[in-house]
């Protein structure tokens, strides 16, 4: 009995850890297939690349909210943080390109030490990555108090770069997924990581320390978050540290559809592109239906409650 | 050095054909340990031998210390006192697991201690990683666990892709044996119940390979509370009660009833003079189970009736803190409750204690409301119950102490208190007076007779036997089922151990 | 002793506010009276909000209202246009009231029927509320009533009405928290949600009643402040962070539990005299953000998890976000079994 109940399992299991993703993806294909039906020209390569390219910061962003609540913590900061890092981009880095860098290096180190901090004195990561948004903010805002400055060549080439047979900002979601998803998934490094926000308790036994794995997980978000300003400004062109603002909130959303939970332990990179790609082509369709952009923010907050509540009837349903 | 090395070397005493205990050099030794939490004595001095190439059997009744043991003689914690040799090294004060003597130290936990949202594989890394290569550690892990689990249990059905939440807890509790088995040096095997989960033929696949490992000179320490198993699988049985260990045999020739009187059936605890049993029928009804079944309950039917003190009894986790829950949140129909209800937890540091207030808030959180007039507070009221119950029961530090600076037993009090000064009908008991010193005990017995005397009924699950002799009556329960109930005269402590730990054969395969 | 009074975070934020104040005095040749004057007429709007986070953060780990900037907007607009429809004060003021309970039943029903961490409910609920001031803003046209904002603006003896009402409104808010039984459940589920469950408090209802109320003190103050600026689709935007600091700053126990009404004034003034001082010296807000964000920071890891009050008894049940030193601890004590 038991063994054709445990024989019944994975399949379910695998539903309920993928079954997020999955309807995202459905969400996802729907609102391409929509943007098509409205404007065939969407379906080009050109046309998927103008349609992509919004969302490719936020998706590596949301990956970088994905690490962090893979140990079970949260980052109220990492939008301001974004804006920062398109500040340094279009200023010191265009300057002078050694500063910029290890300003930028600079920043990695800063996230691991919150990462430690939060660890040791064991306060709660969501009102320590909210007063660290207002140090990234008024960092942005020293360095330049007006959106402006310029890009460094080869990053503008990297924004204007235009491939003849994909949509290029496939390319850096993709990449960037793979990166994270072996770094997570695959090393040892996502094992200790993964590890701490599912059970620190075994991971003391087995005498690994979760200083280091929270650490660890901390500097790889600070990583991302440097990536993902870095492709912002060859965006837009120029810094803007309030440029990213709505990302804080939109990644974690990014995070749960895409399969993620608060509750730490579980990594799903893959899901999480295709959760921000959903969250951010909800402008692109809205503008295309004509419905006024002011609906968007709405539209975005009902698919994560509807995501969400699909989540909790699937759930009873398996149960 | 692989990981699936079998732990065939120097270190390794000569294999033993025979089941007979010889003198073979100790693995790990203890001598005089003691560990002390807070107020609790967990172990009050242990003196233990486990033999190279034997397997020794551990048994003892709740709360006899077999856990700190094993945490101890595993490294996980130091002891207070004492000291512990593993493979002739002694072990240092900062212990840590997985170092020094303690790496060919081995422990299956009970509870395991697995990561649920990682695969097989990756929780193979994480506790055996210092045996796996460093590139393609994934597939070695993988190789290992599989050809393990094809050697402990042929039916295992895992692969070592699947995640530890999507398995069956038979099949956890395979993987958590398997891990604990894997690593390039194997002197003792630590098995913490580990035939709690599995099924018989599970459990018996299990016991051969442990022979195996035993004939190549590793130690097993086996912990169960299936006696019968015990004896049939041990070369030695080693029994604990009240922190120590209080006779070690060998198996042979060692039956079950000698090993139940060992564990303390014979023990005269002060007796409390139990009420006068009524008949339930007697009394007007407050609660009742009718058959209640699901989440770990089998067809359990339990009536409380008014005034009364039911007790329900048996080994921990089976099913009586369930039996609780419904109790205190009726929401199906198998359950009815008339009346209002308090519930006394028994883990005081997570669901007792609010650590910011003090005593005399900690004690009126309950009855606050039952006072209140349109919900505000009336100060007044509150602080004549509060002074009520803090003289009634003698807690030190009075009514204003912050609760955190109470011992443990006072501590308890207050909880208790909360909920014998609200309202309630029927005040629900979990296990409260665990690790509480004798003479607080005695105050709070006095006071549940009190209570019931006074017309309020109490369910009360307690895993020290001897406290069921204040019941009216007992449920015994065993594997989610009731298995006996008992009246008045006929509660004894010997009664409730013989019957929480008779074994039928289906148990086994229950889960 | 001396120590608990200096383990009290919340001195900190008047502390802090008098520093300011001082070099304020020392740099201008304004009065010191017209600089308090001023930022008490300021300060009472973020205290308004920050009473509302308070007692949402007071309910324990994971508890945050992020709604609170898109309410205040949209109850702005709300409070604004009603006032002008029906030409009555106190319905629009009720109008930008009855916005923010909206937008938080919204939220609660998430959280509690869907099981949805706070966060994430109290977040859509926002981005709804946001979508519809967006929509209100297209082409709005009415103007605040100029007697509210007269009445705003009122300072008799340098004191600002508006600083008395809120003054009240803190005082009812410790009153609350003393004198009824959901204040005392709202405690008591802030210090430990399952002993609060076990000893028989509704904790689903608390959860509910607690984050109604940020949602109406939101609402109140976007109404408030549309009234005293001008409506617009910004207007509560800088509340979310301002609003989480102050009571952090204040002195609020940020794992729940207790809560420091009176410390939000603290931080509050500090905030307003901040953006005077900056103002004052010429400094961008760039500095302005920074030493926000440091105090925060500081406030907080000095106050630590509690390891810096009562060492020992208490660390263990005041890290609850940390389950994993709760649960080492609990395994240790007696026999386990999976059930």
């Amino acid at each position: 009995m038991t063994n054709l109940v445990a024989s019944a399992l994975p399949s379910r299991a695998g539903w309920r850890r993928t079954g997020p993703a999955m309807v995202s993806a459905v969400a996802m294909v729907a609102m391409i297939a929509v943007c098509s039906s409205l404007q065939s020209e969407v379906l080009t390569v050109p046309g998927l690349a103008l349609v992509l390219s919004t969302t490719v910061p936020l998706v590596i962003a949301a990956q970088a909210q994905m690490v962090l609540m893979a140990v079970g913590d949260i980052d109220l900061g990492i939008g301001n943080f974004v804006g920062l890092v398109t500040v340094i981009t279009a200023t010191k880095l265009v300057s002078s390109p050694g500063t910029g860098a290890l300003l930028l290096l600079g920043l990695v180190a800063a996230y691991a030490v919150l990462g430690a901090l939060i660890h040791l004195r064991r306060v709660p990561s969501l009102i320590a990555t909210l007063g660290a948004s207002f140090v990234w903010l008024g960092l942005g805002l020293f360095l330049l108090p007006t959106p402006g400055g310029s890009t460094p060549e080869w990053l503008a080439s990297f924004g204007s770069w235009q491939p003849a047979g994909f949509p290029a900002p496939l390319l850096p979601i993709l990449a960037v997924a793979a990166l994270v998803w072996l770094l997570s998934a695959r090393s040892s490094v996502g094992v200790r990581v993964r590890a701490l926000g599912s059970n620190p308790v075994a991971l003391q036994r087995a005498g690994l320390r979760p200083l280091a794995a929270r650490v660890v997980a901390y500097a790889v978000a600070g990583g991302l978050g440097v990536l993902s300003g870095l492709v912002l400004a060859s965006q837009t062109g120029g810094g803007d540290v309030s440029s990213a603002s709505s990302y804080t909130l939109i990644t974690v959303a990014a995070v749960i559809l895409g399969g993620g939970s608060f509750a730490g332990g579980t990594a799903v990179p893959w899901g999480v592109a295709i959760g921000g790609i959903t969250l951010g082509l909800v402008s692109v369709v809205l503008s295309l239906l004509d419905v006024p952009s002011n609906m968007q923010s709405a539209v975005q907050g009902v698919i994560v409650l509807a995501v969400l509540a699909g989540r909790v009837v699937v759930g009873k349903v398996l149960r | 050095m692989h990981v699936d090395n079998l732990p065939v070397g120097s270190h390794a005493a000569p294999p033993q054909g025979d089941r007979t205990p010889s003198p073979a050099p100790p693995v790990v030794t203890a001598r005089r340990v003691t560990r002390t939490y807070g107020r609790t004595r967990a172990l009050t001095g242990v003196d233990l031998d486990v033999r190279a190439g034997e397997v020794l059997g551990l048994v003892g009744h709740n709360g006899a210390g077999k856990s700190t043991l094993m945490r101890v003689l595993a490294g996980l914690e130091a002891c207070d006192e004492g000291t512990v040799t593993v493979g002739g090294q002694e072990a240092s004060r900062d212990v840590a697991p997985g170092t020094g003597p303690f790496r060919a130290v081995r422990m299956a936990y009970q509870e395991t201690s697995l990561c649920p949202d990682l695969t097989v594989a990756e929780n193979i890394w994480v506790s055996s990683r210092h045996c796996l290569p460093r590139l393609g550690w994934r597939r070695a892990a993988s190789r290992a666990v599989a050809r393990r689990l094809d050697e402990m249990f042929p039916s295992h059905r895992v692969a070592p892709r699947d995640r530890i939440e999507d398995l069956s807890l038979a099949q956890r509790q395979m993987v958590e044996i398997v891990r604990a088995s894997l690593v390039d040096r194997l002197e003792l095997l630590i098995l913490d119940e580990p035939t709690e989960s599995l099924g018989p033929d599970a459990a018996r696949s299990l016991y051969a390979y442990v022979r195996r490992l035993t004939a190549q000179g590793t130690a097993v320490l086996l912990i169960s509370h299936r006696i019968r198993e015990v004896l049939s699988v041990a070369d030695r049985v080693a029994v604990m009660r009240d922190g120590a260990v209080v006779a070690e045999r060998p198996a042979a020739g060692l039956g079950e009833q000698d090993v139940l009187a060992l564990m303390g059936a014979e023990v005269v605890e002060p007796t409390a003079t139990p009420a006068p049993a009524r008949a339930a029928g007697e009394r007007p009804v407050v609660a009742t189970l009718r058959g209640a079944t699901g989440h770990g309950l089998h067809d359990v039917s339990i009536t409380v009736g008014r005034g009364e003190v039911v007790g329900l009894a048996g080994l921990a986790g089976q099913g009586q803190q369930q039996v609780l829950e419904r109790l205190w949140r009726p929401v199906r129909r198998d359950t009815t409750v008339a009346g209002t209800r308090a519930y006394v937890p028994g883990d005081r540091q997570r669901s007792g204690v609010l650590p910011l207030w003090s005593v005399a808030e900690n004690l009126i959180v309950t009855a606050m409301r039952g006072l209140a007039r349109y919900g505000v507070r009336r100060t007044g009221a509150e602080d004549v119950a509060v002074r009520d119950w803090v003289d009634r029961l003698a807690i030190r530090g009075g009514a204003d102490a912050g609760m955190t600076e109470l011992s443990g037993g006072n501590q308890q009090k207050v909880i208790v208190a909360r909920a014998f000064a609200s309202t309630a009908d029927l005040v629900l008991l979990d296990d409260p007076f665990r690790g509480v010193d004798v003479h607080t005990k005695t105050d709070l017995y006095t006071l549940i007779r009190q209570e019931a005397a006074g017309g309020r009924s109490v369910v009360w699950y307690s895993s020290e036997n001897a406290e069921m002799a204040h019941c009216d009556r007992v449920y015994v329960l065993r594997a989610g089922r009731v298995v006996a109930e008992l009246t008045g005269a006929e509660i004894s402590e010997e009664r409730i151990i013989a019957v929480s730990f008779a074994e039928s054969e289906s148990t086994g395969a229950q889960r | 002793m001396t120590l608990r009074t200096l383990a009290r975070p919340w001195i900190w934020g008047f502390a802090a506010a008098a520093l300011v104040w001082v070099l304020i005095l020392a740099i201008s040749n304004q009065g010191g009276g017209q600089t308090v004057s001023l930022a008490l007429s300021l300060a009472p709007y973020l205290v308004i909000v920050g009473l509302g986070q308070m007692l949402v953060i007071t309910a324990g780990p994971g508890n945050i209202d992020v709604s609170v900037a898109p309410i205040i907007s949209l109850a702005g607009f709300v409070a604004v246009q009603v006032t002008a429809t029906t030409g009555s004060v106190p319905v629009g003021i009720l109008a930008g009231i009855g916005t923010g309970l909206a937008v938080a039943v919204v939220s609660v029903v998430a959280i509690l029927g869907l099981s949805v961490p706070p966060i994430i409910a109290t977040l859509a609920a926002g981005l709804i509320a946001s979508s519809l001031t967006l929509s209100l803003a297209d082409g709005f046209t009415a103007v605040p009533d100029d007697g509210l904002r007269r009445l705003l603006n009122l300072r008799p003896a340098g004191v600002p009405v508006l600083a008395v009402a809120v003054a009240a409104l803190t005082a009812l808010v410790v009153a609350l928290l003393r004198r009824t039984t959901y204040g005392r459940s709202l405690l008591a589920v802030g210090q430990s949600r399952p002993a609060a469950e076990r000893a028989g408090v509704p904790v689903a209802r608390v959860i509910a009643i607690t984050y109604l109320a940020s949602g109406a003190l939101a609402g109140l103050a976007g109404a408030l402040l549309a009234a005293y600026i001008a409506p617009s689709p910004d207007l509560g935007t800088r509340y979310l962070l301002d609003s989480v600091a102050v009571v952090v700053i204040g002195g609020t126990l940020i794992s729940g539990g207790r809560a420091v009404p009176v410390g939000i004034w603290g931080s509050a003034l500090f905030f307003i005299l901040l953006d005077g001082l900056v103002n004052l010296v010429g400094w961008n807000t760039a500095a302005q953000n920074l030493l926000k964000g440091g105090l925060v920071l500081f406030v907080l890891f000095l106050a630590g998890g509690g390891t810096l009050r009562n060492p020992g008894a208490t660390t263990r049940s005041r890290r609850r976000l940390r389950p994993a030193a709760a649960t080492t601890a609990g395994t240790s004590t007696g026999e386990n079994s999976n059930g």
